[in-house]
């Protein structure tokens, strides 16, 4: 390229380079599409409140850890864990069992227990739920690391896993007294008003982009999501990269159902299948965020930006639906609607990248 | 041999395996009940399941559980595959997850000549003529019952100095066959008392989906001030108090909570943030069920055909005395009785 070439490429201004990039349809969708989400935040009363803002990432903030941690295994071109929410079912069982086991408190035996006593107790039972989740995480990856069909290797491991959370908690729900040491992340507020949770979903996504942007691994994920002949003849070979990104998403989901038994101090395993999200479904859920992000679904192309945006912009829509007094039914087709115009949207964006390259 | 021969064969083999389960199983002298419903792992029908299970091996029955997964269809296959086997119980019981789609499979099962006893869902216009009777709980008692402890609540704040309360309901999604039977008993219950509903949110069921419904509710009526919210179950309730209290509410003083089902936070009602429930156990339930299939197969009728299970309310006074006694003779705390965090 010639340096006048350069010079008028960086003078061109941002609308200007908005219609080099993208087609007018691309735009017009887009536009169309800004222009109806304005007018609907500044239309609606006690949708642009501080409040009301919080309330949506508070909203977004479970569903979005996940799919921070799905947006991994999607990267490196090893499509999705549809074992997400079995993972969170089975963590959240595990986590709440040693929170109710007399044997892990750790304080006196009469009165009330000490804080050091819950943080313990707590602690203890953090530490082996994220084992498990890395197990359940390295198990699947190992073996589609191997070759097998991620869709086949995570629906045989979602059997296995909910069966096993549902032999171990007798299919009851098991509970949990307060005080207990989960409460600070489940309903407790460090920064003002501002719900921990929603601070530790900012924390992890920050965290989660910064590491695929700056970090060697993060590179190794788009090279072997993109391109995995390429990734192979540098030395990083599936195997290893589809482990990894699974205990990732493994343990974002096993954090979730952590901070979601310190809500409600219970675990049921049936938590995850019909509690969140108008589709009932997690794993589904967000399976959706991680699309309407824009994320390709065959790797190497994306982010973990991209994902927690997108699970704010689904959990903004249904807000706005909310406060405008419609039901569920319209909220599903709403939220539905979304993820298929921003298939359609990122699909040309990509095919006209593809064109220009 | 052709793709569609194999197919034809493993169905086959899947039927004729299927008929020698069930013949194994119902070929003996006791009379033997099969029962179509949701998994055991939803905690409510897990604990109707150990009803129907033990007090049917308490009463000598053999009973055969087929499970699906909130899943019309998945129903409808196994009742073809039961029929298909041969081997007819002397009861079914028909839990359908979807009374209107199911009414194919209640029509071939009462064909067989086999009585059906119906749970949980009231019987409506077209399946009634198809079963013997309903066992199951009484949406709209449990819902009145909560209207009447919201007047009751109320009553309390205007003697206190109280006056105009602002309702907001945490409901079932709207679609829901329960939710009308529930909203109409309860707004009949709260007639002509300080209570408005200015609020019905139907996020979905369960815990996070109650959180989510209020918070979202809050930012929209908080201005206008909330001072009871009614849970049209205790999980849906127990998210909805977790969000009120996010919000700074002071749950009990500034907000008063009643739910129905007993399925939320035991602790929630003795802390003083829910000032009560209904009891609806799903265990009585199960129970029920085999008590309506004993007395009608021993006098070949029901003296009701509608039969509920008792509905009484619960509160942080009577908590830790309510029972009821069960079908099997035995007296049940709410801690066996109710399908939430109860046990703790």
């Amino acid at each position: 390229m010639t340096d006048a070439t350069a010079m008028s490429v960086d003078d061109l201004n941002f609308i200007q380079r908005i219609r080099r990039d993208y087609s007018p349809l691309v735009i017009a969708m887009v536009g169309l599409f800004i222009v109806v989400f304005v007018a609907g935040a500044t239309l609606t009363d006690d949708f642009l409140t501080w409040f009301n803002v919080k309330t949506i990432i508070r909203d977004a903030a479970l569903v979005g850890i996940m799919a921070i941690g799905l947006t991994f295994v999607t990267l490196s071109g090893n499509f999705f864990l549809l074992s997400m929410k079995e993972i969170a079912a089975l963590s959240i069982i595990c986590f709440a069992t040693l929170m109710g086991a007399e044997w892990n408190q750790w304080g006196p035996a009469e009165g009330d227990p000490t804080t050091s006593a819950l943080m313990m107790t707590f602690l203890v039972a953090f530490a082996a739920t994220m084992i498990i989740a890395t197990i359940t995480g390295a198990i699947q990856g190992a073996l589609i690391g191997l070759g097998g069909n991620p869709i086949v290797v995570t629906l045989g491991a979602a059997g296995l896993f909910f069966g096993i959370g549902s032999w171990w908690s007798d299919n009851l729900v098991v509970s949990y007294r307060r005080p207990h040491g989960a409460e600070w992340l489940g309903t407790g507020s460090f920064l003002g008003d501002i719900p921990n949770i929603t601070v530790a979903f900012i924390i992890i996504a920050v965290a989660a982009e910064l590491t695929l942007r700056y970090t060697t691994f993060g590179r190794q994920v788009y090279l072997v999501g993109a391109n995995r002949a390429a990734g192979r003849a540098t030395g990083h070979e599936n195997f290893g990269m589809a482990i990894k990104c699974c205990i990732i998403a493994s343990v974002c989901a096993a954090f979730v159902a952590v901070a979601f038994s310190g809500q409600v101090s219970s675990a049921h395993v049936n938590y995850f299948s019909s509690e969140f999200g108008s589709s009932g479904d997690m794993t589904i859920m967000v399976i959706a965020i991680v699309m309407v992000g824009g994320n390709s679904i065959m790797g190497g192309y994306g982010s973990t930006l991209r994902t927690s945006l997108g699970a704010i912009f689904i959990s903004s829509i249904d807000n706005m639906m909310v406060l405008n007094g419609f039901n569920s039914g319209a909220r599903v087709l709403a939220v539905g609607l979304m993820i298929v115009f921003s298939i359609i949207v990122f699909a040309l964006v990509r095919r006209g990248s593809r064109a220009v390259e | 041999m052709t793709y569609l021969e194999k197919t034809m064969r493993n169905m086959m083999v899947g039927v004729l395996a299927f008929g020698a389960m069930a013949t194994a199983s119902l070929a003996q002298d006791k009379p033997s009940i099969i029962s179509f419903n949701g998994p055991a792992g939803e905690a409510y029908i897990g604990r109707f399941i150990k009803g129907i299970k033990d007090t049917a091996e308490l009463k000598g029955f053999d009973i055969q559980v087929f499970e699906n997964q909130f899943n019309q269809a998945e129903q409808d296959q196994q009742v073809q595959q039961v029929l298909a086997a041969g081997v007819l119980p002397d009861v079914f019981i028909w839990w359908p997850s979807d009374a209107v789609a199911g009414l194919g499979s209640l029509r071939a099962l009462a064909r067989t000549g086999v009585p059906v006893l119906k749970i949980n869902q009231l019987p409506n216009e077209q399946d009634k003529q198809y079963i013997f009777g309903y066992a199951g709980p009484d949406d709209r008692l449990r819902a009145r019952n909560a209207g009447y402890m919201m007047r009751e609540a109320a009553a309390a704040k205007s003697a206190a100095g109280g006056e105009g309360f602002n309702v907001l309901v945490l409901s079932y999604p709207h679609s829901y066959g329960g939710y009308g039977l529930s909203i109409n008993a309860f707004k009949e219950a709260i007639a002509g008392s300080d209570l408005t509903i200015i609020g019905d949110v139907d996020e979905g069921f369960g815990q996070a989906n109650g959180y989510k419904g209020a918070a979202k509710a809050i930012a929209a009526l908080r201005d206008e001030g909330i001072h009871f919210v009614y849970g049209m179950d205790d999980a849906i309730l127990t998210g909805g108090i977790k969000a009120l209290e996010e919000a700074g509410y002071s749950m009990g003083e500034d907000v008063i909570a009643v739910g129905t089902v007993c399925n939320g936070d035991k602790q929630l009602i003795e802390e003083g943030k829910q000032f009560g429930t209904t009891l609806q156990s799903p265990l009585h339930e199960g129970q029920l069920a085999i008590k309506m299939v004993e007395e009608y197969l021993e006098t070949g009728e029901l003296a009701n055909y509608i039969n509920f299970t008792p509905n009484p309310a619960v509160t942080a006074t009577n908590i830790d005395t309510v029972a009821l006694r069960g079908y099997d003779g035995k007296l049940y705390g709410i801690d066996e009785l109710c399908s939430g965090a109860w046990g703790g």
